[in-house]
Formats: C-alpha cells, sequence, structure tokens
C-alpha cells in the first residue's frame, strides 16, 4: 500500500511520541530501585573488601549488607590535605565534581580502626575498572582488594575479579622499611619464581595473557594511592604520636 | 438496508482459522528444529556465543530475547497496514529498541547481578539479527496471532539451543550447574580439570558446530 508523504511523517512522528512516553516512564518508575542496586552493591563490595561476605554458594540478603554495613564500616570525607572533614557525608557529595574531596571507609570494630579502605579505579585494557583496596590499621600492609565492575576479557583480563587473583594481594605491602610508598606491581608469571626474596612484599602474580590489564591495575592502584598519602601519613603520624 | 449489508459482509469472510490449525502449528515448531534460526539459519550467533558461559545468564538471556521477539512480532502485526513502507525499517527497529530498553531497565531493577554479567549483550538483543529478520519476514505479512506464534517459536528455538550450549559449557568449564556445584570433589582429587576452553569463546563455537552437524544429520529434510 502506498502511503503519501504528510502520512509518513504523521506515523513517524507518532512513533516517536509512543516510544519515548512508554520508555520516559519506564525509566522513572524503576530509577529508584536501580539506585538502590547501585549503592547496595558497592556496599557489598566494601563489605568484601575486609572480608565480610557470604560464603561460597550463599549470599547476602538486602538487609543483611545494609545491617553488615552499618554495624562495620564508617564513612568520611577527605581533603587534599589528608583531614577528615567530619560535616560532610560521602553519600551526598558528587566526587566528580570536587575533585578535591574523596571518600574514605573504616572498618571499625569495638571502638577499633581495624582497616582503611579507599576506592580505586582506572583504564585497563578496554574498560575502566573499579574496585576497592582495604589496607589494615598500619596503612601498609594490604588487607583484602575487589575489583567489581569491569569490561576486561573473560577468561584473560576478566580474572581480575577471581578469588585467586584478589588473595594475591592480602598480606602485600605498599611501603618499604622506610615508610615510602612504592605501590604494588602486577608481575609476569609467579612471584616465587621471579622476585628475590626481599622484594615479593610489593611484587603479585599476573595473570597469563592479561598483561595491558595488569599495567592499568599497578598505574590506577599507584595513582590511588598517592591521592590518599596525604592522608595516610598523618595516620602514620598520629601512631607514632601515641607511640612516643 | 444496513442489514442486508451486514450479511453480505460476514457471508463474504472466509471460514475462520482455528487457534491452533495445522499451518499455525507448523508455525511455532517449525523454529524449533527444520528451520531454527541458531542452527540452521546460522542468526544470533553473536549472543548465543557471548552468553552462554553461565546457564543462568543464559536463562535469563533467553527469556529476554522471547519477551522481545513475541512483542515486536505482535506489535508489528498489529500496525501493519498502518506502517508505511517507506520507513518500515526504522519502524520496526523503533520497536525492537524500545522493548529491549525496557527489558534492560528492568533487568538492573530486579536481577541487578545478572544485569552486571549480561552488561552489553542484552542491549545487544537490538541487532539479533533473528527478531528483525522476524519482523521483516513473517509479522508485517500476516496477522497477530501467527506472528505471536512465529515470534515465540523462534525465540524458543533460539532459547533452547542456548541452554543447550550454557549447560554444556557450565558443566565442562565450571563444574557447576546454575552455580551449584555438580562434579564431585573426589574426581577432582583423582586428577580432573575443568575445561578452560569452554569458558572462552572457542568452546561455545565448537558446541555449536557439533549441534549442527547432530542436527543437519537427524534430519534429513534438512540439507542443501
Amino acid at each position: 500500500m502506498q502511503h503519501s508523504n504528510a502520512y509518513t511523517f504523521k506515523f513517524a512522528a507518532m512513533v516517536t511520541i509512543a516510544c519515548s512516553v512508554l520508555l520516559a516512564g519506564a525509566a522513572t518508575m524503576l530509577k529508584p530501585r536501580q539506585e538502590e542496586n547501585v549503592a547496595l552493591d558497592i556496599k557489598r563490595n566494601i563489605l568484601a573488601s575486609v572480608d565480610i561476605k557470604a560464603g561460597a554458594g550463599e549470599s547476602l540478603t538486602r538487609d543483611d549488607i545494609n545491617r553488615l554495613y552499618k554495624e562495620n564500616i564508617q564513612e568520611y570525607v577527605i581533603n587534599s590535605e589528608g583531614d577528615i572533614l567530619q560535616d560532610k557525608d560521602p553519600n551526598n557529595i558528587d566526587f566528580d565534581k570536587n575533585p578535591d574531596l574523596k571518600p574514605l571507609y573504616e572498618f571499625v570494630k569495638d571502638g577499633q580502626i581495624i582497616s582503611y579502605i579507599i576506592p580505586i579505579s582506572g583504564k585497563g585494557l578496554w574498560s575502566t575498572i573499579y574496585g576497592y583496596l582495604a589496607l589494615e590499621d598500619d596503612v601498609t600492609t594490604i588487607k583484602g582488594i575487589t575489583f567489581y565492575q569491569h569490561g576486561e576479557t573473560p577468561g584473560l583480563g576478566g580474572e581480575i575479579d577471581k578469588e585467586w587473583f584478589k588473595s594475591n594481594f592480602e598480606g602485600k605491602r605498599i611501603r618499604n622499611e622506610e615508610g615510602e610508598l612504592i605501590s604494588i606491581t602486577v608481575i609476569k608469571g609467579k612471584v616465587e619464581n621471579k622476585i628475590p626474596p626481599e622484594e615479593r612484599y610489593h611484587h603479585v602474580d599476573g595473570i597469563s595473557g592479561a598483561t595491558l590489564t595488569a599495567r592499568g591495575v599497578d598505574q590506577f592502584l599507584e595513582k590511588d594511592l598517592n591521592t590518599y598519602e596525604p592522608f595516610f601519613r598523618k595516620v602514620m603520624q598520629d601512631e607514632g604520636d601515641h607511640n612516643g | 438496508m444496513a442489514n442486508q449489508t451486514d450479511t453480505q459482509a460476514v457471508a463474504q469472510k472466509p471460514p475462520r482459522e482455528k487457534l491452533f490449525s495445522k499451518k499455525n502449528i507448523r508455525v511455532l515448531t517449525e523454529p524449533l528444529s527444520d528451520n531454527n534460526p541458531i542452527t540452521f539459519q546460522v542468526l544470533g550467533i553473536c549472543s548465543a556465543l557471548a552468553v552462554t558461559v553461565q546457564m543462568n545468564t543464559a536463562l535469563v538471556m533467553s527469556l529476554a530475547v522471547t519477551f522481545v521477539m513475541t512483542m515486536s512480532n505482535v506489535t508489528i502485526s498489529v500496525l501493519r497496514r498502518h506502517i508505511p513502507s517507506k520507513i518500515r525499517i526504522i519502524t520496526e527497529l523503533a520497536v525492537i529498541a524500545s522493548l529491549v530498553i525496557i527489558v534492560d531497565e528492568v533487568l538492573k531493577a530486579y536481577l541487578y547481578d545478572i544485569s552486571k554479567q549480561l552488561s552489553v549483550f542484552v542491549g545487544l538483543i537490538i541487532t539479533n539479527c533473528i527478531i528483525m529478520g522476524r519482523a521483516e519476514a513473517f509479522a508485517l505479512q500476516n496477522k497477530v496471532w501467527p506472528s505471536f506464534l512465529d515470534g515465540l517459536g523462534n525465540a524458543l528455538g533460539y532459547s533452547w539451543i542456548l541452554l543447550v550450549i550454557a549447560f554444556g559449557r557450565e558443566v565442562l568449564g565450571s563444574g557447576t550447574l546454575l552455580g551449584f556445584q555438580v562434579i564431585p570433589e573426589f574426581l577432582y582429587q583423582a586428577g580432573y580439570e575443568n575445561m578452560g576452553l569452554m569458558v572462552l569463546s572457542p568452546g561455545a563455537f565448537i558446541l555449536l558446530g557439533l549441534l549442527v552437524w547432530i542436527q543437519r544429520t537427524a534430519n534429513k529434510t534438512v540439507g542443501e
């Protein structure tokens, strides 16, 4: 059937309007729940970085995650000098618009700070990788690491979110004996075969076939650790004061 | 006078086709095997490779495609007399894209983990050649009910292949099924290892190739 041009235009306009109304409606209706999911996912990953997570085959419910998070994690905002800004809440700040401010999470148990948790992110090979890094209270030893969002090749770079790779970081140190920051390097192959014993604390086993993803991880770890270094320095100073 | 035209119209109407007439049944069942969109027409391969590492992603993907394909076929068929032929492709695309975006949004809201794993592949249902192909080849020329059956049939044809491949890949590649361990621990201790190849795309290619081979051997009607 041949339709006139006017009809064609009218039809196109109607289809466009119908589709946009439908999609706008769906997006608006589902938005609160989607945002809740994203927030929940962040909480779950912060908890996982300090090894609070579901056992194999189990999963944490929404309520579990919210409760555990509330019990164990405290949220702060720090500025570029490394001072904690008590009046700020990281959930209400757009960190993209305020590059001087950074979120900081503390794992606190019985009034004792067990661990400092910082967000890490940067380019891998194909995608931006997001994760969290938890340091012990000496701000030197790594307690845990998670990578939760990435688009690296499954089986190659995608292995970064696997347990064996993440547990690789535990107990490694981001500082040398003098307390200078030297970050962590992902090497090719196994640390025990390639690296002399005195340097093993600063290297982790690599993923074969994922050299570029690993290079990305090296770079953003160093960058993010440097961003938080003013804060870590203050923590170390306080420690020193207390001990002295 | 008015009565007369009414009776005439009724008389001219062909006898109503039964809902499950032989023809309609064939529309539904043909894409399951003889005319399967993946193994026979070899369409939709990209997603068949991408989302079949685990059963649960394959299952959700199958449901998403089933929803989109039946709904798009029905919608296009309802509109078939009104769609100007000059812009029919873009209209089909608008309908399909809207449905896919709705599916994507719903997954993000209710199945967040799986939607993260499926990532771009939900969005890529838009470019799944099977859906566009059925809208253009079938729904534009046929009534609503047969179009519904055609969409459903093709979606099921797509889904069962996806699930069979995912079954093979998850069991062989990870030793699990829907996330539960199915390969017993003592086999691992006896030296059994998961087949790493199955986790990667070539594993899907191999399984798919075997399926096509089996199907073409078993089905004498299929073949060049």
